[in-house]
């Protein structure tokens, strides 16, 4: 399904979307990033947020479940698998579409998790290609993505100066277009060639590289020993910052947090890990088998184009370069496979 | 859908002194109170937890042919392992699982089966030891070497004396005591002082690092082939279901493609456990 949708008609959409709970980038404290709209628009001219569109089915804290239990009694337990309103969220970039499809393998596999999916099953995703990199360190093009990439969205949206070409990609996506039928006009030839020519120019723009995606996994098994992840991990301070901002990265922590000792009660929590601590892997004796920084980013991009290959046959990197443009030492990810290509 | 991270309540049913110290053992019956238990496989594992306190995931050390409770040997190192030592028999705690893949113990029918256990790395083993014994005519010799610290650091002294008469059993400690009859010295010393034949063989083994390392380079030297080699690797976990990332090694998550591992197999990951 593709329309023309007029950008003083966008209003008219989003109030047909009744029932739903509507997001999209707002820039506030200097950054973009996605709030709830609902009843006031929204202008689709960002970059890219900072935080990226997994958190709408991987929160950053998650709690599983309550429990409360009387000294020598027993427990009683609440699972609170949450139960939310349908979520548009608008704006999002191809990128980070790209990213959900790769952590719905994560969070489905044998073992199905089912808070994510009582998320996930109520999310549509309206994309916006980029007309324009909207960071000097984007290079989704070089991760087998692209400025005007379906895949992962649910809705593709592209900026035609005065309107907007709105794909339908998914019954989902196509199913709140239907909601809005009003405030669309039919596409013309004309303005799927317009359309055609806005993704093409932007494709042609020259992104950051680092050599062939299909020998990336040999080059890592190949230098796996090579002194060159310690000497690029080097500065890394351990933030973890590129993996908390990172579209796809999934790992997570589960703590007990108590709320009251006696009865003691509280909850399970979920909450983001990530792969550069050190006591990520430690054991409790001590041992610590990724034990220095250079592991650790061996570990990180040997998970996103080695391991995750292995498994699921695509890479688990959609180029946003979120992890380049906010790493406080400038570690940067196509410099690192730049150079594992190279070694 | 079901929730995987919800676990059943289980009962502690019995509590074992195995070894007393810094680093004591005591090993754990747990019953399913709501007669919601599950059946399990030799070498798998199950997250056990303390509400307040936290998940750990511990071996199941019973035998899958006992169905009334699941057995766990819990060595006191962290916040859930002290929680489990401060515990008391009738205590309610979570249990979730079975989690991870099993000793391929019917494919092992007919051949020798040589188990190598140090200190509180015998419990992953000991289910397989208990399920080989009760089908005692499917297997040929079975040797059991255990070593310890010292004499009172070996675990189930009791279940070691009922073996004897069954298998072959090889206990050591790392240094001389008074009245001590078996070997002394660290256990890989004792399997090549043994010796025991690779034809026809299977080793099984599981103890602190360092002693797998030995053990396994010194069943190469006896002629054991990487396939004839078994071993059970843990890593911190989290979920148990493949998701956190924590237990990751290559390709694999220990709790769901491992704890259990060929030597043929695990040589081929990276040694990041």
């Amino acid at each position: 399904m593709e329309k023309i949708l007029r950008k003083e008609n966008l209003a008219d959409w989003l109030a047909a979307l009744e029932g739903y709970d509507i997001h999209a980038p707002a820039f506030a404290d200097s950054v973009w990033n996605y709030a709830r709209v609902n009843g006031e628009g929204m202008a689709l001219d960002h970059t890219n947020t900072v935080r990226p569109v997994k958190e709408f089915a991987f929160p950053q804290r998650e709690v599983f479940f309550r429990f409360e239990q009387e000294k020598d009694g027993a427990p009683r337990l609440t699972a609170t698998v949450p139960d939310p309103a349908p979520i548009v969220v608008f704006g999002v970039r191809p990128c980070d579409g790209r990213g959900m499809p790769r952590n719905d393998k994560v969070f489905g596999a044998e073992y199905k998790d089912p808070y994510y999916w009582a998320r996930r099953d109520k999310l549509t995703l309206v994309g916006l290609a980029c007309n324009e990199p909207h960071s000097p360190n984007c290079f989704c093009q070089s991760v087998g993505g692209a400025p005007n990439s379906e895949e992962g969205l649910d809705v593709l949206m592209t900026d035609l100066g005065d309107r907007f070409h709105v794909k339908g990609i998914t019954g989902r996506g196509i199913e709140i277009m239907e909601h809005g039928r009003d405030a669309f006009d039919e596409a013309r030839k004309a303005d799927k060639t317009e359309v055609a020519k806005t993704h093409a120019a932007a494709c042609a723009v020259t992104q950051r590289s680092f050599g062939d995606l299909d020998k990336m996994p040999d080059a890592i098994r190949n230098n796996f020993d090579a002194p060159l992840w310690q000497e690029l991990a080097r500065a890394c301070i351990g933030c973890g910052i590129c993996t908390f901002l990172c579209p796809t990265c999934h790992c997570f922590d589960i703590n007990d947090e108590v709320t009251c000792q006696s009865p003691c009660a509280g909850e399970r929590v979920r909450t983001w890990d990530n792969c550069q601590f050190p006591d990520f892997t430690m054991h409790t004796s001590g041992h610590n088998p990724r034990h220095d920084v250079g592991a650790r980013l061996r570990q990180r991009i040997s998970h996103k184009f080695l391991y995750f290959v292995e498994n699921h046959k695509t890479q688990q990197c959609v180029g946003c370069g979120r992890c380049i443009s906010e790493c406080p030492v400038g570690i940067d990810i196509v410099r690192v496979l730049d150079t594992v290509s190279q070694a | 859908m079901e929730n995987v991270y919800l676990p059943r309540i289980g009962r502690i049913a019995g509590i074992d002194e195995e070894t007393v110290g810094a680093r004591a053992i005591k090993t754990f019956k747990v019953e399913f109170p709501n007669d919601d238990g599950f059946d399990h496989e030799c070498g798998q594992c199950a997250m056990l937890s303390i509400f307040g306190k936290g998940e750990s995931m511990i071996s199941i050390a019973s035998s899958p042919l006992v169905k009334d409770y699941k057995q766990f040997s819990i060595m006191k190192m962290g916040r859930v392992t002290t929680a489990f030592h401060d515990a008391k028999i009738g205590d309610l705690v979570g249990i979730r699982g079975p989690y991870g893949n099993k000793f391929p113990l019917e494919q092992w029918k007919g051949r020798d089966l040589v188990f190598i256990g140090g200190g509180v790395g015998l419990a992953p083993i000991w289910p397989v030891i208990q399920t080989a014994v009760a089908n005692r005519q499917d297997y040929g010799k079975i040797s059991v070497f255990y070593g310890a610290r010292s004499s009172s650091d070996i675990m189930y002294k009791a279940d070691f004396e009922r073996l004897k008469g069954t298998v072959d059993v090889q206990l050591s400690v790392d240094n001389a005591e008074a009245g001590w009859q078996g070997y002394v010295g660290f256990v890989p010393a004792n399997l090549m002082d043994k010796a025991p034949s690779p034809n026809n063989a299977v080793a099984i083994t599981c103890g602190p690092p360092i002693m797998i390392k030995f053990v396994i380079q010194n069943l190469q030297k006896l002629g054991f082939g990487d396939e004839q080699i078994y071993t059970t690797i843990e890593n911190k976990m989290k979920c148990g279901v493949g998701k956190c990332g924590r237990c990751n090694v290559g390709k694999d998550y220990v709790c769901v493609n491992g704890p259990v591992y060929s030597w043929a197999e695990l040589k081929q990951l990276p040694q990041e456990y």
